[in-house]
């Protein structure tokens, strides 16, 4: 039965992941290339020969030897199974029941739209999502202002929605709330070289994408952990 | 039936569920964090556009 769970959301993490590629390149990859141009100089005023030869590289050239698409396509395969075994993970951990049929798909969408919130939209409230070329304040702050901030949202809204008592009804909204209140890395200079009309283009796209992303995985697994057999023996 | 064996295993005394769900959190985790938030250049470079697109801390 382990191996079956742990499968079933394997199934569901890898279709909603090779679906995001495709959603990808119609919506925030454009963006991302676009951004890119500003960045390294090639687009907006010229700069001289060595400045923009100094600007970094990334992604122009496959590290995994695919190119550029390729490792996209296997990136997006890998997040799609870590946040289908993730999602999963706290669906049995907290014993949802998913009951055979449309409630168990039901339930599995609410799983979903629960992940966008605490792993894009809470984060994005303080920390928008950034295209390449935007003013950075230090990459490991971020990093762990993110994490928290999705920890804290998590753990806050199962406080707030499914836990009955109000004190922890409040609790819960403090815990959501209290990573903005302290605040996240913000950069010095909020000056860039790319359009402000990319940037936001690109935070509207990206929540939008990973939505379409967070409900479809969370579908597929409420359909697929409810398939599996309560006595199953593997 | 299980109450009277002298060893449990893990999967009797907290269940099947939560121990697939214990596996399937440390197994996410680590995917999510290589995809995501490791500092690593060649992973970076892999998963750029994942990670831009999905909002995660980059550069």
């Amino acid at each position: 039965m382990i191996v079956r769970l742990l499968l079933a959301a394997l199934a569901a993490g890898l279709i909603a992941g090779m679906a995001m590629t495709p959603a990808q390149y119609v919506k925030t990859i454009p963006l991302i290339m676009q951004a890119e141009a500003y960045e390294n100089g090639e687009a907006g005023h010229a700069h001289d020969a060595a400045e923009a030869g100094a600007a970094h590289e990334h992604a122009e050239d496959s590290m995994l030897g695919f190119g550029r698409f390729w490792d996209t396509v296997l990136a997006n395969l890998v997040a799609g199974a870590g946040f289908a075994l993730m999602l999963a993970a706290v669906a049995l951990i907290m014993g949802v029941e998913l009951p055979a049929g449309r409630e168990a798909i039901m339930r599995g969408l609410l799983l979903g739209a629960g992940a966008w919130f605490c792993v894009q939209l809470a984060p994005s409230l303080s920390l928008p999502p950034a295209v390449p070329g935007f003013p950075y304040a230090d990459l490991g702050d971020r990093q762990s202002w993110w994490m928290i901030t999705v920890a804290a949202s998590a753990v806050g809204l199962w406080c707030l929605v499914m836990r009955p008592e109000w004190v922890l009804k409040v609790l819960g909204l403090v815990i959501i709330v209290a990573p903005h209140l302290w605040g996240s890395p913000v950069p010095e200079d909020l000056a860039s070289e790319v359009p402000a009309y990319i940037a936001s283009a690109y935070a509207a796209a990206s929540l939008a994408t990973t939505l379409f992303f967070w409900l479809l995985l969370g579908g597929l697994l409420g359909y697929f952990l409810s398939r599996v057999p309560e006595e199953a023996a593997a | 039936m299980s109450a009277n064996t002298q060893t449990l295993s893990l999967t009797d005394r907290i269940g099947a569920r939560t121990v697939a769900g214990l596996m399937a959190l440390v197994v996410g985790s680590i995917l999510v964090f290589g995809v995501g938030l490791a500092n690593s250049q060649t992973l970076h470079d892999a998963a750029h556009d994942t990670r831009h697109s999905y909002g995660f801390p980059c550069h």
